[in-house]
């Protein structure tokens, strides 16, 4: 008869290691914006990485971060340089970013020039030069910049004799505790091939991709032992503050559900509320889509200075208009955004450079949106924001706008975008981007023709998860901003054509609001 | 050329009396060799023996513009510095410790403006921990102020 199985008594058992079990990575903060969420928490310590790209790129950038963030006396970084940049210069245009703090140089941070070495010995020396300054220094980070020079120099060397001496190096710096950045210049097809990129715990890519006029930089984690690192190719950033980095799934991992009962929002049109329900879901994406004229920023104001009124600080993003053009045309609808803007309850964004990402513009929204605990946002508009990225976002805008939405809500804040659309006459369409299914409700804008004059239209299309008016009301735009007139029109048909014929009677045709 | 500022001349010589202080210059030296020799190592560190060489080189360029004697100096392959001692021996106390201080004065004016005064002055203070950062920020701010 077979014995029970009894259970373990807290000794392990050979099958896998439980969690408690396994050794405690620590992450260390990479001192660069957004590349901590990347890598999946921050670099491995320990870790014998390789920073790789081409010119230009912010190699040597990125690990001065690195090192200001976590650089002391007690554990300081060794900074080698080789052939590369003069450390002197280095030095010179490291110091105008703000990250950079003067205090820490030779104490906590220490550059150490090893081209005399490198010119007139051999790879052993270098080693063995390496290995003497940091058995003296005791340093929690170690930097060779440019590490290709190192070994470019050496020609007569062999591939064994290279792998070799990155096994010794890696060995080493691993076991004195080191953290470990190589800088070098590598092109794509090195990373099969070259034996550094074997040894190496991680593989950090930066780049940058030329479209049409506008430059984009890039980085990608080839390669990280021992966290989960986010996939893919993130754009960043280089400015004063130096590198910032932007997930490709930027917030989209912590997304949370929505209660199933939700307060509404007044978009300020008081029939609209009604046409929608009452008013927008908190939490929801609403698309305003429309031709030029026919009323979607103003909407969007009127949006925004409803929310101000009731205490709700707003952002408003806009591509089209200048902050002050923005204010003056809220005026004209007698909305008043300058008092609002001045006391810190309402945030215009002005983007548009012509080579942003949409990751960027992302972040910069969210950080608004965290600054002034923000429940209203309005992009005016997505035509204006498409035009703003680099040419190489705008191919895949519409999976980008959906990652954009899906982070924005995630966050609480409603968002109301606007869209222009070409009228057609023949057609009822919802967006350029087939992104209508992005929104969580639409409200579509249209002019129609009756009886030889323009006007103007609204239709509620969808409202996600709640019930909403199927009526087409008339609305005209006034010194009090969209103002929905009259009932429904229900003498017409073919309204969304543009074109619409009256149906209760015979030709001519008579206008049911007058 | 571009002279050496009062300023710089004077936190020159301002080394140049710690790096005497208390002893005579070595024999066959000058307090300038030894200044100059003294950042030597840690310039080399950062900026490796070429590097240090170069800018050595630079400044005893532009001293030499307003100091003729100095071109009886020289910069060795090292880096450290060579002076032929006839012409030394017919100088004056005056004119040596004048050129020291114009030659060294170059030298930290050339680290002033690549590196700025605060890194500059914690290059130094590896040499001479004594001297702060105030006495070469207030004198470069005088400067140029």
């Amino acid at each position: 008869m077979a014995k029970k199985a009894k259970p373990t008594g807290g000794q392990p058992t050979g099958k896998a290691a439980s969690r408690s079990d396994k050794v405690e990575i620590r992450k260390l903060p990479t001192g660069v914006p957004g590349f901590d969420e990347i890598l999946g928490g921050g670099l491995p310590e320990f870790s014998f990485n390789i920073l790789a790209g081409g010119p230009g790129c912010g190699k040597t950038t990125m690990a001065h971060q690195f090192i200001f963030a976590n650089a002391t006396p007690e554990r300081p970084a060794l900074y080698f340089t080789i052939l590369g940049e003069s450390a002197i210069k280095m030095l010179r245009y490291q110091q105008q970013y703000t990250f950079f703090d003067p205090a820490k140089l030779n104490g906590a941070i220490r550059f150490i020039n090893l081209s005399q070495v490198v010119l007139e010995k051999d790879l052993n020396d270098v080693l063995n030069e390496i290995i003497k300054e940091v058995e003296a220094a005791n340093p929690a980070i170690v930097v060779v910049d440019s590490f290709r020079t190192a070994l470019r120099k050496r020609t007569e060397v062999t591939e064994i004799e290279v792998q070799f001496f990155v096994q010794q190096l890696a060995l080493h710096l691993t076991s004195w505790e080191a953290t470990t950045f190589l800088i070098g210049e590598y092109v794509d097809a090195e990373v099969q091939e070259n034996p550094v990129f074997t040894v190496a715990d991680g593989v950090i890519w930066l780049s940058q991709v030329i479209e049409r006029n506008s430059v984009v930089r890039k980085l990608q984690i080839i390669k990280l032992r021992g966290v989960s690192s986010v996939p893919g190719l993130h754009t960043f950033r280089i400015s004063e503050d130096g590198l910032q980095a932007f997930s490709r799934t930027m917030g989209l991992a912590q997304r949370r559900g929505r209660p199933s009962r939700r307060p509404r929002l007044s978009i300020g049109i008081p029939e609209l509320d009604d046409m929608m329900g009452g008013g927008i879901p908190q939490g929801d994406s609403l698309l305003v889509a429309g031709a030029s004229g026919t009323g979607k920023s103003v909407i969007g104001t009127q949006f925004i200075a409803e929310g101000l009124k009731h205490g709700e600080p707003g952002i408003m993003a806009v591509f089209e208009e200048r902050p002050e053009d923005v204010v003056r045309r809220a005026k004209h609808v007698g909305q008043d955004l300058e008092t609002a803007e001045r006391e810190g309850k309402l945030k215009l964004l002005y983007l548009r450079p012509l080579d942003l990402s949409v990751d960027e513009s992302l972040q910069a929204i969210l950080d608004s949106v965290k600054e002034l605990s923000a429940k209203r946002l309005v992009i005016d508009s997505l035509v204006g924001f498409e035009m703003a990225l680099a040419p190489g976002f705008r191919t895949d805008f519409r999976e980008s706008l959906y990652r954009m939405m899906a982070t924005l809500t995630n966050t609480g804040v409603t968002v109301l975008s606007t869209v222009e659309l070409d009228e057609s006459f023949t057609e009822f369409r919802f967006s350029h981007y087939m992104v209508s299914f992005l929104a969580d409700d639409i409200v579509r804008l249209r002019y129609v023709d009756i009886d030889g004059v323009l006007r103007r239209i609204v239709t509620v299309i969808k409202m996600r998860d709640s019930d909403h008016s199927k009526d087409i009301r008339e609305y005209e735009i006034t010194r009090k901003g969209v103002v929905l007139t009259g009932r429904r029109l229900n003498e017409y048909r073919a309204l969304i054509t543009g074109i619409p014929a009256y149906w209760k009677r015979s030709w001519p045709m008579e206008d049911p609001l007058k | 050329m571009r002279p050496v500022s009062p300023k710089l001349r004077k936190f020159a010589r301002r080394l140049l009396a710690l790096e005497t202080s208390g002893k005579a210059a070595e024999a066959g030296g000058s307090a300038a060799f030894q200044v100059s020799e003294k950042l030597r190592g840690p310039l080399s560190t950062l900026a490796g023996v070429a590097g240090f060489r170069s800018l050595l080189s630079r400044a005893l360029a532009l001293a030499t513009g307003e100091v003729r004697w100095l071109t009886a100096v020289q910069v060795k392959r090292d880096g450290s510095l060579e002076c032929l001692e006839d012409i030394r021996a017919k100088l004056s106390p005056r004119e040596v410790a004048e050129g020291e201080a114009v030659l060294i004065g170059q030298l930290v004016g050339l680290l002033v403006t690549f590196i700025g005064e605060t890194l500059t002055i914690r290059l130094i203070q590896e040499a001479w921990p004594e001297i702060s950062a105030r006495d070469l920020i207030s004198e470069t701010e005088k400067d140029h102020g």
